[in-house]
């Protein structure tokens, strides 16, 4: 507005600075322009070479409409029974209740090494490095790998989930236990207090409602990934079925039962969630 | 008895450190420790109970040298010497109760520590301690449901829990209004008569020493400018105390500003 | 909850009652789930050890994989141009989404019920669902993966988005109302400058996840990364499997960095 409304700032202010120029744009905004102008160019780039050569998007999005209606207008079950379907997602929800409690339970041990303010810092910096590793290959990958070591089925499946899910939960732990305060830690230090009193005395009621959030975030992670799983590595679960009647016997039918199946447990989940969420809000 | 001999420590910045300190501190009495901001009032309480390793020196409790003590040891006297903090310090989603009882985990097992297991005895006399600091009726409160003079009779409770001979205050009143700040000093006092503790408090408020304390230790820039009952301050000893620093360093800081 | 009458002994005692009940419902579900999938804790744990000194021996690129560098690459940058080109798509779609759905900026109540719901169903979905309904119609092509992408992130983004423009300060937008600022005006004006580095932060975190499940969708619809991972992996090719994975982990963790420090110049 400055900037454009100047006619003559000659004759206006005569003793002012000339070349006083108000700038609106500040650096973090220049930052933030180039960043979304670069991934705006990358994204037009990406779109304009993405392979579809072989495919007719007019078609395509055509079938999709008609398939859509078959899933979810007339869901079945298909060549399974209901029986098989419901023993699936049962088998799925218990991986991922398995995979998180075991999960939890480690990364707790381990985030105590990693955070901060307990642990020497090469250690923290040593167990950081190494969980920022594991975390950065995808879940899937992991299960691959361990169903050569275990074979394909459960344990391959759990070992491959409870690996990502420890790196992903030492993060999160690590990062509440260092927003404790130094000084409530120093005042039971002061009283001769040894460390792990202090731990599981000072540190871990203070925290109780972050790790009970993220660990529920990540119930909810290992869900979505239990089903991948099954999908990918042939675990006996929901996921597998999914996979089976969506590849080999293209059953519309039955994909959108399982998808509906899925999308109940998401939402009991979610319920669930602030449910939890609402209890510990009224607790605080 | 406290008595602290020849003190040294020395940080890379001079401010916060210490010169040759020494003093004595007696049972049954209120100490205070005054000076300006930066003097090293905190350095001393902390090093007293070796939160903060000091260079060298001596600090005789009853004639055991705390500086000499390995870490089994050391972690014994401290649970022998209690803390109380300008932040109170408490543990806030636990109740008041359950805050006084951590007073006990420095005498027990790693294992009873972690599972926080207590004697029936031990809970009685953290709600009697309660009820001494006049909190009885807050014992199951959590502590930030509490306001800052009751979170400090928490934290006073919580000393006293450790049966301890000593207990250090660390700026105790500076975030309390006057009404709290009297019943905190006012506890703090009576438990020096009625139980024979060494009470040492580091203090920015001189009238509030001049009011409580029995004993004065005055500090600047590191190094004692006084010791002595507290009916021999007058305005010249706290001239001495509260005096600018006027080494020529400062004064070139001063203009180049 | 006024339980001050009690004696301490009693408040103990009660709160060690109901640590020990959780504790045993977590021990009954983890025995449960373990029976129903067939989990051997103990066997399993053992062989982790194992397992990762097989991973060691196998899986370290050898100066053989390096021929497979080429086409891995070339791989990756695609999947990581997927991953990108799905979240800033979708991003646009969760921005119009969100402008209409906020509380403080919705046109109507109806309108922001209606996109919230959809934007619920759509993060519901797993992102294998999405890859299994877009195989029938969109084959196995790059595009089956960009959309699977795109629908899962319009789903979260449009949730973060809502949340993050009614987290916006209420009055500062009434402050634009008040000297007669029209709804686009405020809009363009006031909640999206007011916004834009909480959005974009958000955009950022989700191509770091997009990069990470592309794998997976890759893996199902047999395009990308993931199609190249199976490939090498089921013909026992595990020294070039192994170079993926590093690659993918070293992307993952630049990328990481990267956004680390665009979020931090842009706060």
């Amino acid at each position: 507005m400055i900037e454009n409304s100047q006619p003559n700032p000659n004759a206006l202010q005569p003793s002012a600075p000339k070349s006083k120029h108000i700038s609106l744009v500040t650096k973090p905004r220049k930052i933030l322009r180039t960043v979304l102008a670069v991934l705006a160019i990358i994204s037009i780039y990406s779109l304009a070479t993405l392979n579809s050569s072989n495919l007719n998007l007019a078609d395509a999005f055509h079938s999709l409409g008609v398939n859509l209606n078959a899933m979810f207008l007339h869901p079945s079950v298909g060549q399974d029974s209901w029986g098989q379907l419901l023993q699936a997602l049962v088998t799925s929800v218990s991986l991922a209740l398995l995979t998180t409690l075991l999960g939890a339970v480690v990364a707790f041990f381990i985030a105590v090494g990693a955070a901060r303010n307990l642990a020497p810092s090469w250690l923290a910096t040593g167990i950081k490095a190494v969980m920022a590793f594991i975390r950065a290959i995808p879940t899937i990958l992991w299960v691959l790998i361990y169903s050569v070591v275990m074979g394909i089925g459960a344990s391959a499946a759990v070992v491959g989930l409870t690996f990502h899910s420890v790196a992903y939960l030492v993060k999160a732990y690590s990062e509440s236990i260092e927003e404790t305060s130094q000084d409530t830690i120093e005042a039971l230090k002061a009283s001769g207090v040894g460390f792990w009193p202090i731990v599981f005395q000072a540190i871990l009621p203070s925290i109780v409602p972050a790790l009970l959030s993220w660990t529920f975030i990540r119930f909810e992670i290992n869900f979505a990934n239990a089903v991948a799983v099954g999908a990918a590595a042939g675990a006996d679960d929901i996921g597998y079925f999914l996979f089976m009647a969506g590849n080999f016997y293209f059953n519309f039918h039955e994909v959108g039962l399982i998808v509906y199946l899925l999308l109940g447990v998401a939402i009991v989940l979610e319920l669930i969630s602030m449910k939890l969420r609402g209890h510990y809000l009224k607790h605080n | 008895m406290l008595k602290v001999i020849q003190l040294d420590k020395t940080y890379g910045s001079n401010k916060h450190s210490l010169k040759a300190v020494n003093f004595t501190a007696q049972p049954g009495e209120v100490t205070a420790i005054i000076g300006p901001s930066g003097a090293g009032k905190t350095t001393i309480l902390r090093s007293i109970n070796q939160l903060i390793r000091d260079d060298s020196g001596q600090i005789l409790l009853d004639d055991q040298d705390i500086r000499q003590a390995n870490k089994g040891e050391l972690r014994k006297i401290r649970h022998h010497i209690g803390m109380i903090f300008q932040n109170y310090n408490l543990i806030n989603p636990l109740t008041a109760l359950e805050n006084v009882l951590h007073g006990r985990l420095g005498a027990k097992s790693t294992v009873a520590g972690m599972l926080g297991l207590y004697s029936d005895d031990e809970k009685s006399e953290a709600l009697a301690l309660l009820d001494e600091v006049g909190l009885k009726e807050y014992a199951y409160q959590r502590c930030d449901q509490l306001s800052g003079g009751q979170q400090q009779r928490v934290g006073i409770a919580r000393a006293l829990m450790q049966h301890p001979k000593m207990i250090l205050c660390d700026e105790p009143i500076a975030s309390l209004d006057p009404k709290s700040t009297k019943i905190v000093m006012d506890i703090l006092r009576k438990l020096a008569r009625e139980k024979q503790l060494i009470i040492l408090i580091n203090l920015h408020q001189v009238d509030i020493a001049l009011e409580y304390a029995d004993h004065i230790v005055g500090i600047n820039s590191g190094a004692i400018v006084f010791e002595g009952p507290t009916d021999e301050v007058n305005d010249g000893v706290l001239q001495k105390i509260y005096r600018q620093a006027d080494q020529p360093g400062a004064v070139v800081t001063a203009n180049e500003n | 909850m006024k339980t001050n009458y009690q004696s301490p002994q009693q408040f103990y005692r009660q709160r060690r009652l109901r640590m020990l009940i959780v504790l045993l419902i977590l021990i009954g579900i983890y025995v449960g789930s373990m029976l129903l999938v067939k989990f051997q804790t103990w066997n399993s744990i053992v062989k982790i050890p194992a397992g990762l000194i097989w991973l060691f021996h196998n899986f370290i690129p050898t100066e053989r994989s390096i021929s497979y560098l080429g086409p891995i690459l070339y791989q990756l940058w695609r999947t990581l141009l997927v991953s990108i080109s799905s979240t800033i798509v979708a991003s646009i779609f969760a921005l119009m989404a969100a402008i209409l759905g906020a509380k403080t900026t919705t046109p109507h109540r109806s309108v922001s019920l209606v996109i919230r719901f959809g934007a619920s169903l759509l993060r519901n979905i797993p992102v294998v669902a999405w890859a299994m309904i877009l195989l029938f119609s969109f084959k196995q092509s790059d595009f089956t993966g960009f959309l699977a992408l795109f629908f899962m992130t319009l789903g979260y983004l449009t949730r973060a988005f809502t949340e993050t423009i009614e987290d916006l300060d209420a009055e500062k937008i009434q402050a634009l109302q008040a000297v007669g600022a029209n709804y686009f005006q405020c809009v363009f004006c006031g909640v999206l400058p007011e916004a834009a580095s909480t959005l974009t932060s958000w955009v950022l975190y989700m191509i770091e996840n997009n990069l990470r499940d592309a794998t997976l969708v890759g893996l199902l619809t047999g395009t990308g990364v993931g199609f190249l991972f199976d490939t090498y992996f089921k013909s026992f090719r595990y020294d070039a499997a192994g170079l993926i994975v590093l690659l993918i982990a070293i992307l993952v963790i630049l990328l990481e960095l990267t956004s680390t420090q665009i979020r931090r110049a842009i706060a």
